[in-house]
This record gives structure tokens, C-alpha cells and sequence, in this order.
């Protein structure tokens, strides 16, 4: 994202820098140049990740002589990536800052992208088929076939897990990862200042009543859905940032909702199962407590007999779900001689 | 319902014969939640189980024998050598003295049992006693009815059921009765405004503090729900009763408590009790002043002291937002932050993170552990907001608070057990409630009177139908009873009299009740299908009881083809170190197995399961990680003679040291830098076998639990982790194997002695003790383990 704009700029200097070089020596550069090169590149960028092509790949990959002084991290990424692949990018983006700000100087690795549509052949050295894919191109790599691949479990974790394969890789520390804020501390203190100016026309409201907080109705809600967000491990999902559904393996076009193990579910999973939960008291509630006060007898007796059958259903649904997923078969104790 | 129409003398007949009846029930809840818990007596034996109750019962085996003082100022020089614990201020004393006060309440009576057999059954008994207060509880928010379901689900809730099997003698299995009990006590006074129940329920936040850590969870839960309560216009003098003697009280208490002592006043868990103390008496204050001021002069002196206050406020404010900030954690424990921010303990302490119980929750853990109470608690949280009283926004409360607790902590599903059985037991009761009345008020009505009968016709009979019913009813029971009731004849005249009560007076209550009511049959299939439903939740849970909590971890069983197995391995290894070695012996374990060693081998350990020491676990795991000489030179530095490692690659035990040495790796690394855990991964991944790092290789986990063991299949195959380990064939230097179990389940190496490092001898003494412990080692060859 943030590449978007100064890709031109970066495309220029390069160039320049390029045509500077063969001008000036005719003769292949020298490591310390092409390092010095890279450092130029990084500095552009904001978080540090030099944007490549097939140009930039040949020169400071292919026909760097060997061993390169440097260790290069590529990202392959494509000119409109999905929500997946953006947030892996910028997660690689975080990576690399915050590794920039752990090792302020000397640091022989660089953090690269690669675009499918400016760089295809690039790919194809690469030996890359599928995204999203991220490389370890080390100082001995004579084939990029044989640069590391990133296995696909170290994505899941995102910057963390990103960081423990370039602390493996290169046996430098990523250091910790500095995520900005989302708010800025100006914006706090304008917040801050804010509810203070408001505090005490709040407190009269509240005071006088009849406000949003008196309103049982809100509360009831509220109740209901953190208990809904709570059953359906939600903070599973964020502790562990699982995935809403991953794709499937074998066959991309599938998407996989539900996982067995018992403790590990997906995001989609979780929620199916959550409103499953919530649905059947929402239903008893339904039938205890607005059922009971209507005055039609016929629709009362066509909602009950609806609404046993979607509780049945949802019942039936997450017994037969959490057998599939645990495999424990619930069985009953009765004395023998009843078999 | 209909009881409001009758006369005095039934309607209290009939009230007993229900207090009666309730009592009955009751017991037998305290029965079923006592013998569902039996299962691991019966399957396994009468023993302590897993890791924690045997600190706890070594505890009060100490308690029982030297007597209070001397545990109070018991200082333990058998663990965390060369530290040592001092006991008896670390400890939650509330179930070690429960259980040694039941212990001599028993002997004294001359009922002699051991010690033991009182702890593994101090917890059942406690669980029948939580049934009974969820009973209270439940009964002051929203009846009788809705108590004694209530009830029925705690006493075989499986989320409480897998910490209060018979032998699980940890401190829950007493904190979650006192934890309910204060409730109780708090919605007690709340309800009545008296000073007896308030003082009450200071004491019985003492027990919950001396009992478990857990303990902020009341001292936070009720300051919030005072707050609400304030800021939703429903301050009263009975909340000030409730609330201001439980924070004066309790906190004075609480300091009582050697392990807490001063943290009651001095932490952040506490200070939200305090903030709201100091709100409460404000708002009382108002209260006051308005009452004896005109509103004119209310307005003005309001004007005036807001002005001051809030100014005097904001100060306060500020000066304690900067002493908080000052300490680096904020005044608040890891294990609170933890809660407070969920992804803090994965970040910062590997320690708390280590432990699956600390794991957040998937959705099947919510099936298993509360099962079809998950349906339920939508039900009751609706339930409870018609009509919304003090007392049912308390349960909604704990029971918010309680389910995010437990999304974040799998173990705190515990606390969130007995919130969704009292919102289940309201919501079932309210259905059954409607069901039942529906049937009631209908079927006679259909049985007697064709279905063209008039409108008003069939209000009558309702009535009429339902006054005698109960009257019958409670004829047929009184009759035994009561002699001078007044004749046959001259009751029916009541009755009369009665009915034209009926008739006149409720007759607008009764109408309206009438509109209250489902179609018949309908109704009829609801009740069914709840009775399947909580059938469904009997099975479930009896089934958690006898074949998923009752395991006591100590002994294993396993069904094969060829039968029953059964694996004793860790009471063997820990008799034979109470047999072979030395009284002073030091034997050095991952932390999960100190606890055992010291009650059951007595001997000394490193490090235990109370994790007190951060650097000193931090050593073992640098040790365990480090190549053999390294971790000799630890090992000796610490004066131990003895390394116990679990091994369960060969029986295919999954929560054996290799599958936890990742985290010895992150603990010991987080202390000692040079360990370094990408050192023992290859890409990211952790394996043993051939492709395994050499750094992996050659740490003494792995020696040490792969020594010889290729021995034993030829191929050395890992069960566990369902490969062939990496190396083989490898001797070792600086330890010698003294003694591994029948089913290799734990292993026990001795150090070897400091003179065969000296130069120049290395080659003698090296061979001597070689053969020496070759005499054991090679004596069957052929034979899976010598010491068969």
C-alpha cells in the first residue's frame, strides 16, 4: 500500500542508480557497492522493504557474485492481492521495521517484494506457483530454487512467526515487534480532554435517567452477545489470530470451514456454533416469555411447534458436530443384564 | 398461582408439605453430586491425584501431625533447594485446615480414618455443599423452583465435576461452594438489608480468601455490580449494607491472611473495591442531603459541592493513576493482567503461558464442560431482565464476567459453571413453569367441558377445577396430619364459599392468567423434549464423570485388544527413590513432578509446581537444555544427585519432558540467553529424528530419555511422536542410569562422581563404573528393561 507512490520515484532512481553505475565502471560492481546500493533502496522505503523487479532481482540476486555479502527476504506478492495477501505484505512490512529499529546499523539483510505482473519471469526463477510465498535468499544460494521457503504454519502467526523464520534463517533477532498504536498520543490526549469538558454533563444525564444506560433493553442485548461472542471462542480467534475459514490444500477453490481437534477451531466454525448455542435460549425465551402473551391460539401453536423443531435441529446439529470433531462418543451406564 | 385464592389453612399445609418435599430434594442432590463424583474411586483407587493435591496433602498431613502453630510457621527445606518455601505464608490455608478440622472433628468422634481418605473425599463433600448454596443463591434471585434446578445442574455440571472428583483435593474444589456462598450472602443482604447477613458474609469472604486466589474475582464482581446498581438509580440503604461492611470487614480479614496480607491494600485487584467505597458513601451522602433539604437548597449546596468535589476528585485521581503507573506492571499480578489483556501472557510470561489450562477455549470445550447448559443461558440472562431486581442483575453480572473470563482461560470455566447452571435453572424452571401451567389450566378444561362452552364459562371452571384439584390435594396429604380440621361436610361448604371467592375476587387475575397459557398439546411436546434435553445433560455428564475427569493422572489405564493395561510407573519410580536413595538425596525434575517427589518419595527437589521462582525453574530447563557436561556442572553446583526424567515414547504417554522440553528451551532461554530455541528447531519445527538439529541431539532431555532405548525394538520408534529417533546408539559421560520403570514411563540417572572428570584417569574409573552399572544395564539384553 504504502509502496503504491513512491514506486515510480523508486523505479526512477534505480534506474539512474543503474545507469550511474555502468557509466562510471564498466566492469561488474563491487559487494560493497551493491550493498551500499540495497541501503540506498531501503532508505526510500518507510518500512524498509525495497521494492524488486526482474532488473533488480538479476543484478543483486543472479549475477551478484558469490558469496553475496548480504541475505536477501522476498516477498511475492501481486498487483491486486486479496485481503489475505495484504495483510501477510503488511505484516511483512512490519517485520522488516521492526527489525530496522532493532539493528540500527550494519544490518546485511534486506527485505524485498516482488510483483507477479512487473516481475513474471522473476517467479519462474523463483519456482513460485502459488501465494502467497515468502523466500529466504541466503548469502550461499547459487539457485533461487533452493533459497528457503517459508513453510505456510509460519503465516499463520503472522509478524511473530514471520520473525522466528528470519531469526532461524539469518540467526540474527528480529527484536520485538513494534505494531503503531491506532490512535496517536495526540489523539488520546484530545480524548482525553474530550470526556474530561464531557464528564459532567454526562453524570447529569445519567443522574436525571432515561438515557441510553437505563434502557434495559440495551443491556439485555449486550449481555446476550458477549455471551454469544464468549461461546463461540472469540478470543481463541484473537489470541491465537486463526483465520475465519483457511483454503483448502488440494483444491483452492474449497474453502474449509470446520476443522477436527478439540483445541483448535476456525473463526466461521466458532460463530456457526456460537449462534447455535445462542439460538436455542433465544428461543426459549421467545416462547416463555412473548409466546405465552399472545392471543391467537393458532399462531401460538404454529410458532411453539416451529420453534421446537429449529431448537431440536440446533441441538441435534452440535451434538452430531462435536462428536465429529472430538470423536467422543457419549454412551449411557445401564446395568448389564438390561443389554 | 392459584394458591393466592385460597384460605389460610391449605395454603400452609400445602407450603410445608413443599418445604418438606424441597429438603428432600435437597439432600438428594447432596447425594447425587457426592456419588457422581465417586467414579474414580471405584474405577481407579481411593488416591490423591495429579500434581497440586499432593502439596495439599502433604500439607495437612503436616497440619495433622505437628499441629497449627507449627504450620503456620512451617518452613520447608525440602523444596526449591537450596532456597527452600516457607509454607505456611504461601499457602491458601482454607482447604488444608478445612480438611484437618473435618479430620479432627472425625477422630474425636472416634470415626478413625487416615488423613488421605478425608482428602479425597473433602472435595465431593464440597461439591454437595455448593449444590445447596447454589440452591440460596438461586432462590433469592427468582424462586424456589428455579433454586432446586439450579442446584440439580451444579451438582453434575462436568466443568465442576473435573476439579472435584474424589481425590482431586485442590483448592477449588472448597472455593467454588465459598465462592457461591458469599454470593449468596451478598444477594442475602441485599434483599433484606440486614447487618447479620452483611457480617455473614464477611466471614464467608474470609474462608473464600483463605481458600483461593480467585478471591478477586468477588472483590472486583461485587464493587462492579454496586457501581451499576449507583449508576442505574437503584442506590438504597440496603445496598450501603451490603456493600460498605463486606469492603471494611472482608479487607481487614482478608489481611489476616499470611499469603495475602498487605496486597488486600496495597495491589490494583484490590482498589476497585476501594474507589467504589468511596463513590457509595458519597452517593449515600447525597441521598442523606437530600432528604433533609429543600430542593432549592439541594440545587445550590449540589452546585457547590460538585464543584469541590469533582476538583478534589481529580486530583486524587491523578496522584493515584501516577503511583500505579510508577511500578512497571501497573500494580496488577501477571496472572490478572493475563485476564485483563489476553494476548499479555503469550507475550511475557512463558510461564503462565506454558500450562494448557491456561489456554483460551474453542467451542467444544463449552460442549463438554457446561454441554446443553450453553442452550440454556440465553434463556435465563432474558429471564432475569423480566423483571430486572438488584439480585438478578447480580447473576447477569457474574455471569458476563464469568464467560469472558473463562473465553480467555480455559481453567476459568470453572468459575463460569455455577453463573450458567443458576441462569440454566431459571430458564428451565420459567419453561417448565409455563408448560406445566398450560397443561394445568387446560386439560381439565378439555376433559369436562365440550369445546364449545362459553368463554367465561371455561374461566370458571378453570378456577373451580383448579381450587379443588389442589384442595384434594391437600386433603389426601393432610388428612393423617390434622384432627381438628372441621368436618367433611362443613369443608365442602368452605369450599363453596370458596369458589364464589374464586370467582369474585381473582376472577381479573385470573383472566389474565388464562391469556398466559400455550396450546395444549404443544405444551405437551415442549415439556417432553426439555426432558429429553436435560436426559440428554444427565448422560453427558455422568458420562465426563466416569470416562473423561476421573483419571488420576498418577495411574494410567489404557484398553488394548488384549484387555486392560495398567500403568503405575510413577509411584514405583518415586518408591523406589523413597527406598534406594539416600534421606538428604537431591533429585533434580521438570518442575510438573516436584510436587510428587516430595510427598511421595520425600525427597528434596529443585523445583516444584509452585512456580514461585522464575530463575531458579529457568536453571533446570537451562540444564536439561544444555549438552551432559554443562548440565552436570549445573546439576552439581546444585548439590543433586538424582535427574528424573518422564518418558513416553515407549507406551506412546503423550505429556511426557521431550513433548514439554520446548518450553524448559523458552523458560531456561528467557533467563539465560546462550539458550536459544531456534537452536532446536529445524525450520520452525520441533522433531528428534534424524532431522533434528545437533544442538537437540546432544541436550541431556534427549539423552536422557533416549538412552537405550533403541534396546528396546531395535528400530528405537517413538510413540509419541511417531518417528525414529535421531541418534541411536550414545553413551553417556556424566550420568549413569540407576533405574527406569517397568514401562520406561520414568527413567532416574544418577550424576556421576566429580573424580572421573580428572585428566589422565579419565580412562579407569570410566570403565569400572561402566561395568559396574553394566552389571544392571546389559544383565537382559533381551529383556525390554532389566528390572522386569
Amino acid at each position: 500500500m504504502e509502496l503504491k507512490i513512491p514506486r515510480v520515484l523508486l523505479l526512477l532512481l534505480l534506474v539512474a542508480v543503474a545507469a550511474l553505475i555502468s557509466l562510471s565502471s564498466a566492469a561488474s560492481p563491487t559487494a560493497d557497492d551493491l550493498v551500499a546500493e540495497l541501503e540506498t533502496l531501503r532508505s526510500q522505503s518507510p518500512s524498509g522493504v525495497i521494492h524488486f523487479d526482474d532488473s533488480s532481482v538479476a543484478r543483486f540476486l543472479t549475477s551478484a557474485p558469490l558469496p553475496r555479502p548480504y541475505s536477501l527476504l522476498v516477498f511475492f506478492g501481486a498487483s491486486k492481492p486479496d485481503h489475505h495477501l495484504r495483510r501477510l505484505r503488511s505484516e511483512f512490512a512490519l517485520v522488516s521495521s521492526s527489525f530496522a529499529a532493532h539493528h540500527a546499523s550494519s544490518r546485511r539483510v534486506f527485505f524485498c517484494d516482488l510483483e507477479y505482473q512487473e516481475s513474471e519471469s522473476s517467479f519462474s526463477l523463483f519456482g513460485v506457483t502459488s501465494l502467497p510465498d515468502i523466500r529466504h535468499v541466503g548469502p550461499q544460494h547459487r539457485s533461487l530454487r533452493d533459497s528457503d521457503r517459508m513453510d505456510q504454519s509460519d503465516f499463520s502467526g503472522l509478524a511473530a512467526s514471520m520473525a522466528q523464520f528470519v531469526e532461524a534463517k539469518t540467526s540474527l533477532p528480529v527484536g520485538p515487534i513494534v505494531r503503531p498504536s491506532l490512535i496517536s498520543p495526540r489523539q488520546i490526549a484530545f480524548l482525553a480532554v474530550a470526556l474530561l469538558i464531557s464528564a459532567p454533563f454526562l453524570i447529569k444525564r445519567i443522574l436525571e435517567g432515561k438515557t441510553m444506560l437505563h434502557d434495559r433493553r440495551l443491556w439485555m442485548g449486550l449481555t446476550v452477545s458477549v455471551y454469544f461472542l464468549g461461546v463461540a471462542g472469540l478470543m481463541h480467534n484473537i489470541i491465537h489470530k486463526i483465520p475465519m475459514y483457511v483454503k483448502d490444500r488440494k483444491d483452492p477453490n474449497r474453502l474449509i470451514f470446520f476443522v477436527k481437534g478439540f483445541g483448535m477451531q476456525l473463526g466461521a466454525e466458532g460463530f456457526a456454533v456460537g449462534f447455535l448455542y445462542t439460538i436455542v435460549g433465544l428461543i426459549v425465551a421467545f416462547a416463555t416469555h412473548v409466546l405465552v402473551r399472545m392471543r391467537n391460539e393458532a399462531v401460538q401453536r404454529g410458532f411453539l411447534l416451529a420453534a421446537m423443531l429449529v431448537v431440536f435441529w440446533a441441538v441435534r446439529k452440535v451434538i452430531y458436530l462435536h462428536n465429529w470433531k472430538t470423536g467422543y462418543t457419549v454412551h449411557t451406564f445401564w446395568p448389564t443384564r438390561w443389554r | 398461582m392459584a394458591a393466592t385464592a385460597e384460605t389460610k389453612g391449605p395454603s400452609t399445609l400445602r407450603n410445608a408439605f413443599g418445604g418438606v418435599l424441597g429438603v428432600f430434594i435437597l439432600l438428594l442432590i447432596g447425594v447425587l453430586a457426592f456419588s457422581i463424583r465417586l467414579f474414580s474411586v471405584i474405577k481407579y483407587e481411593s488416591v490423591i491425584h495429579e500434581f497440586d493435591p499432593y502439596f495439599n496433602y502433604r500439607v495437612t498431613q503436616y497440619l495433622t501431625k505437628n499441629g497449627i502453630y507449627d504450620f503456620w510457621n512451617w518452613f520447608d527445606d525440602r523444596t526449591w533447594y537450596p532456597l527452600g518455601r516457607v509454607i505456611g505464608g504461601t499457602v491458601y490455608p482454607g482447604l488444608t485446615l478445612t480438611a484437618g478440622s473435618m479430620w479432627w472433628l472425625l477422630n474425636s468422634l472416634n470415626i478413625p480414618l487416615s488423613v488421605e481418605t478425608v482428602c479425597v473425599f473433602t472435595a465431593p463433600i464440597f461439591s454437595a455443599n455448593a449444590a445447596w448454596a447454589t440452591f440460596l443463591l438461586t432462590k433469592e434471585v427468582k424462586g424456589t423452583g428455579a433454586g432446586l434446578t439450579a442446584a440439580v445442574l451444579l451438582a453434575m455440571v462436568p466443568s465442576y465435576i473435573s476439579r472435584s472428583v474424589a481425590g482431586s483435593y485442590d483448592n477449588e474444589a472448597v472455593a467454588i461452594f465459598a465462592l457461591v456462598f458469599t454470593f449468596y450472602l451478598y444477594i442475602k443482604t441485599l434483599n433484606t438489608g440486614s447487618l447479620f447477613y452483611a457480617t455473614l458474609n464477611a466471614l464467608s469472604y474470609f474462608y473464600m480468601v483463605c481458600s483461593w486466589g480467585g478471591y478477586t474475582f468477588i472483590i472486583n464482581l461485587i464493587p462492579m455490580h454496586v457501581l451499576l446498581c449507583i449508576l442505574t438509580g437503584r442506590y438504597s440503604s440496603r445496598l450501603y449494607i451490603a456493600y460498605a461492611p463486606l469492603v471494611v470487614l472482608g479487607t481487614l480479614l482478608a489481611s489476616l491472611v499470611p499469603v495475602v496480607g498487605f496486597n488486600a491494600v496495597m495491589t490494583s485487584e484490590h482498589f476497585a473495591s476501594f474507589l467504589v467505597f468511596i463513590i457509595i458513601h458519597v452517593v449515600a451522602f447525597i441521598y442523606y442531603i437530600k432528604g433533609i433539604l429543600s430542593p432549592k437548597m439541594f440545587k445550590v449546596a449540589m452546585t457547590l459541592v460538585v464543584t469541590i468535589g469533582l476538583a478534589v476528585s481529580c486530583a486524587v485521581i491523578a496522584i493515584f493513576i501516577a503511583l500505579v503507573a510508577s511500578s512497571p506492571t501497573k500494580g496488577w499480578s501477571g496472572r490478572s493482567l493475563s485476564l485483563l489483556d489476553p494476548t499479555y501472557a503469550s507475550k511475557y510470561i512463558p510461564i503462565i503461558a506454558s500450562v494448557s489450562e491456561h489456554q483460551p477455549p474453542t467451542w467444544p470445550s463449552y460442549f463438554m464442560d457446561i454441554n446443553v447448559l450453553a442452550f440454556l443461558v440465553p434463556a435465563g440472562i432474558i429471564a432475569c431482565f423480566l423483571p430486572l431486581s438488584d439480585a438478578s442483575s447480580f447473576v447477569v453480572l457474574y455471569l458476563v464476567t464469568s464467560v469472558y473470563f473463562s473465553g480467555v482461560m480455559v481453567r476459568l470455566m470453572l468459575v463460569l459453571a455455577p453463573a450458567a447452571c443458576i441462569m440454566s435453572g431459571i430458564a428451565l424452571s420459567e419453561a417448565f413453569d409455563v408448560f406445566t401451567r398450560s397443561i394445568k389450566l387446560q386439560l381439565p378444561n378439555i376433559l369436562d367441558n365440550p369445546p364449545d362452552a362459553g368463554d367465561m364459562n371455561s374461566v370458571s371452571s378453570i378456577a373451580q377445577n383448579d381450587a379443588s384439584k389442589i384442595d384434594s390435594h391437600a386433603t389426601t396429604k393432610s388428612e393423617t396430619v390434622s384432627k381438628e380440621r372441621p368436618s367433611r361436610k362443613n369443608r365442602k361448604k368452605e369450599k363453596e364459599k370458596e369458589k364464589e371467592n374464586v370467582e369474585k375476587v381473582p376472577s381479573h387475575s385470573e383472566n389474565k392468567k388464562r391469556l398466559l397459557v400455550l396450546p395444549l398439546e404443544a405444551s405437551a411436546v415442549a415439556i417432553l423434549l426439555l426432558i429429553v434435553l436435560g436426559g440428554f445433560y444427565v448422560v453427558h455428564c455422568v458420562w465426563a464423570a466416569a470416562e473423561a475427569y476421573s483419571a488420576p493422572s498418577i495411574v494410567l489405564t489404557s484398553y488394548a485388544h488384549d484387555g486392560l493395561h495398567v500403568f503405575d510407573d510413577f509411584r514405583e519410580a518415586y518408591a523406589w527413590l523413597r527406598h534406594n536413595t539416600d534421606v538428604d538425596d537431591k533429585v533434580a525434575s521438570w518442575w510438573d513432578y516436584g510436587y510428587q517427589t516430595t510427598a511421595m518419595a520425600n525427597r528434596t527437589v529443585i523445583v516444584d509446581n509452585n512456580t514461585w521462582n522464575n530463575t531458579h525453574i529457568a536453571t533446570v530447563g537451562t540444564a536439561m537444555s544444555s549438552p551432559e557436561k554443562a548440565a552436570w556442572e549445573i546439576f552439581n553446583s546444585l548439590d543433586v544427585k538424582y535427574v528424573l526424567v518422564v518418558f513416553g515414547g515407549l507406551v506412546g504417554y503423550p505429556s511426557d519432558d521431550i513433548n514439554k522440553f520446548l518450553w524448559m528451551v523458552r523458560i531456561g532461554g528467557g533467563v539465560f540467553p546462550h539458550i536459544r530455541e531456534p537452536d532446536y528447531l529445524r525450520d520452525g519445527q520441533y522433531r528428534i529424528d534424524a532431522q533434528a538439529t545437533p544442538t537437540m541431539l546432544n541436550c541431556l532431555m534427549y539423552k536422557l530419555s533416549y538412552y537405550r532405548f533403541v534396546e528396546t525394538d531395535g528400530k528405537a520408534f517413538d510413540r509419541v511422536r511417531r518417528t525414529e529417533i535421531g541418534k541411536k546408539y550414545f553413551k553417556l559421560t556424566h550420568f549413569e542410569e540407576v533405574f527406569t520403570t517397568h514401562h520406561w514411563m520414568v527413567r532416574i540417572y544418577k550424576l556421576k562422581p566429580p573424580k572421573n572428570r580428572i585428566r589422565g584417569k579419565l580412562k579407569k574409573p570410566k570403565s569400572s563404573s561402566k561395568s559396574s552399572s553394566s552389571n544392571h544395564k546389559r544383565a537382559g539384553n533381551t529383556q525390554k528393561n532389566p528390572w522386569q
